[in-house]
């Protein structure tokens, strides 16, 4: 390669890096800044102060875990849905399926605002307001389409004939399923599962409007400190729920179906 | 029942007595619904009905009585606001669709490991945090003005963080991968043939890409298209987070509305609008594909 090509190259690299990693780095540097006053480019005074608070205060902990419990308990529910979802979809003759199929994506794919709205201003009726199952619930509908349409298509790809082969042999419908179709889906089951797991982390309209103001999830909380100019929490919990997203993005990456990830990042 | 028969070696008539094959086809579509029912009960209950119930609020006063009033409510107060969502929503479509062409063409006549994985880097970073990180990065003395002034020589920038400019910076940021990943895709899917015989024939690279890739490529750059409009139109996070203080993408307005106001009715009347903006969008799109299939069967 000429001088030439490699100075463009290297000013080309430089450039995507800028451009994708720039907007991360003043995230990283605030979560670790005891002090940074203009006109300093990086922080006075480096420090963990914040990352202790964020681990041992009871607000930020508990935002967190409620997160967490949140994400796995609508992974689970999601599953339990889909599941049998999926097996129909994938199995049997369903009248409409293709309508129906999209109706799944319909939460992701159509102005979601109004409907957490609504459904905010039905479950402080009925006392699911300010509550972690009302979001449990939110999240358990809207993330449907993940699991739904990536069990479903997992299904699809498994042989029927593995499966008449176990009827034939004796096995019952129910056994079959359990002992032979199941575990050849379980990728696709992880798949969605994690698909669900990061979106319910990263979700926010539905936590703030079904949960306020009684109870914070991660992401509500980081929005509370971002705009209180209470950078240094927020960017710390920022990069917490960062770090999953890129764990999860590297080792699903054949599952990357465009139509999935529309929904990601709420 | 689908008989195997495409399976080498397999005899079709060894199927024929399989239990559950003599099942009858509407049986079996009672056995599939149940196992959907309680999926789309969920649905149902917690996405239909809010949908409906929506509709119904921007059309009905705190009493339950048929009104306009929202809707009036709406043109006097936000119609200014509507029209500066479709700009910023189409600025962001444009400047998406061109960036994710480029990135996609690079890529599919060139192999580059590096760009290949670091466009995708904010796919599944959450919008809120992409707020965030941009408000930081595009502050008056974010990360990139500290750049800015130092390379260029000045003592100070304007911050983009709180204009319009950086919301659209925030939103293209955000959505280029997602469409760059659908129309990537297309371009890798197209045959080599077309592409070499035209530069044999002495097209440039640019007037392939023109004349053949993206005429070839069109239903998928619209899905991209589509769905880059619906999520930018849709969010609320960054507008919220990047965008200035007046005027307000409508999203804003609606959680302005229920928070600051309880005002349900015009927030409901502004989601109603939203949904009829996307619902005019999916119709032109439904038609565009029509078309293009009815087009390919003549």
């Amino acid at each position: 390669m000429n001088p030439w090509r490699v100075t463009l190259r290297v000013i080309a690299i430089l450039l995507i890096l800028f451009i994708l990693i720039g907007p991360l780095v003043g995230v990283v540097l605030w979560s670790f800044a005891e002090r940074w006053y203009w006109p300093s480019p990086i922080p006075q005074d480096f420090g963990l102060r914040f990352w202790k608070q964020v681990f041992s205060q009871g607000r930020v902990l508990d935002s967190i875990l409620l997160s967490l419990t949140i994400a796995i308990i609508t992974v689970g529910f999601s599953l339990a849905l889909a599941i049998p979802a999926a097996y129909g979809f994938a199995r049997y003759r369903i009248p409409l399926e293709r309508i129906l199929l999209v109706l799944f994506l319909m939460p992701q794919a159509f102005p979601q605002l109004p409907i957490f709205i609504n459904l905010a201003s039905t479950f402080s009726k009925i006392g699911l307001g300010g509550n972690m199952w009302g979001i449990i619930l939110a999240h358990t509908m809207a993330s449907l389409v993940f699991s739904v349409w990536i069990v479903t298509a997992t299904f699809k790809a498994i042989p029927v004939e593995l499966e008449q082969v176990a009827r034939n042999l004796g096995a019952s419908r129910f056994r079959t399923f359990l002992t032979i179709t199941l575990p050849l889906a379980v990728p696709g089951l992880i798949a969605s599962s994690i698909f669900v797991f990061l979106w319910s982390m990263g979700e926010f309209t539905a936590a703030f409007f079904i949960g306020a103001p009684f109870i914070q999830t991660a992401t509500v909380l980081m929005y509370t400190a971002s705009m209180g100019y209470n950078l240094q929490i927020a960017s710390a919990i920022a990069i917490l729920l960062i770090i999953p997203s890129i764990i999860f993005m590297v080792i699903i990456e054949r599952y990357l179906k465009a139509e999935y990830i529309a929904g990601l990042g709420g | 029942m689908g008989i195997p028969s495409y399976l080498p070696g397999w005899d079709p008539h060894l199927l024929g007595n399989i239990r559950g094959d003599s099942m009858d086809e509407r049986e079996k579509s009672t056995v599939g619904f149940l196992l959907i029912l309680p999926a789309l009960t969920i649905l149902a209950v917690l996405y239909i009905y809010p949908l409906v119930r929506s509709i119904a609020v921007s059309f009905t006063t705190d009493e339950g009585v048929l009104t306009f009033a929202n809707y009036k409510k709406v043109f006097d107060l936000y119609l200014k606001d509507i029209l500066y969502t479709l700009f910023i929503t189409a600025i962001t479509v444009g400047i998406t669709f061109v960036i994710s062409i480029i990135i996609s063409s690079y890529l599919r006549f060139k192999e580059w490991k590096f760009l290949d994985y670091m466009y995708r880097l904010p796919l599944f970073i959450p919008f809120l945090i992409v707020g965030h990180a941009m408000r930081i990065f595009l502050a008056p003395h974010g990360t990139l003005n500290s750049l800015l002034t130092r390379l260029l020589g000045m003592k100070e920038l304007p911050g983009l963080s709180g204009s319009w400019v950086g919301l659209v910076i925030t939103f293209v940021w955000v959505m280029t991968p997602f469409s760059t990943l659908i129309i990537l895709g297309a371009f890798r899917a197209l045959d080599d043939s077309y592409i070499e015989a035209a530069i044999n024939l002495g097209s440039s690279k640019w007037k392939v890409i023109k004349d053949i890739m993206i005429p070839l490529t069109r239903p998928s750059i619209m899905v991209a298209l589509v769905l880059t409009f619906v999520r930018t139109i849709s969010s609320l996070t960054i507008p919220l987070m990047v965008g200035p203080n007046k005027p307000n993408m409508i999203t804003v307005d609606m959680m302005f509305r229920v928070n600051y106001f309880r005002d349900w009715g015009v927030a409901n009347a502004l989601g109603v609008i939203s949904y009829l903006i996307v619902l005019g969008l999916a119709v032109y799109y439904l038609k565009f594909m029509m078309a293009e299939r009815g087009g390919l069967k003549a």
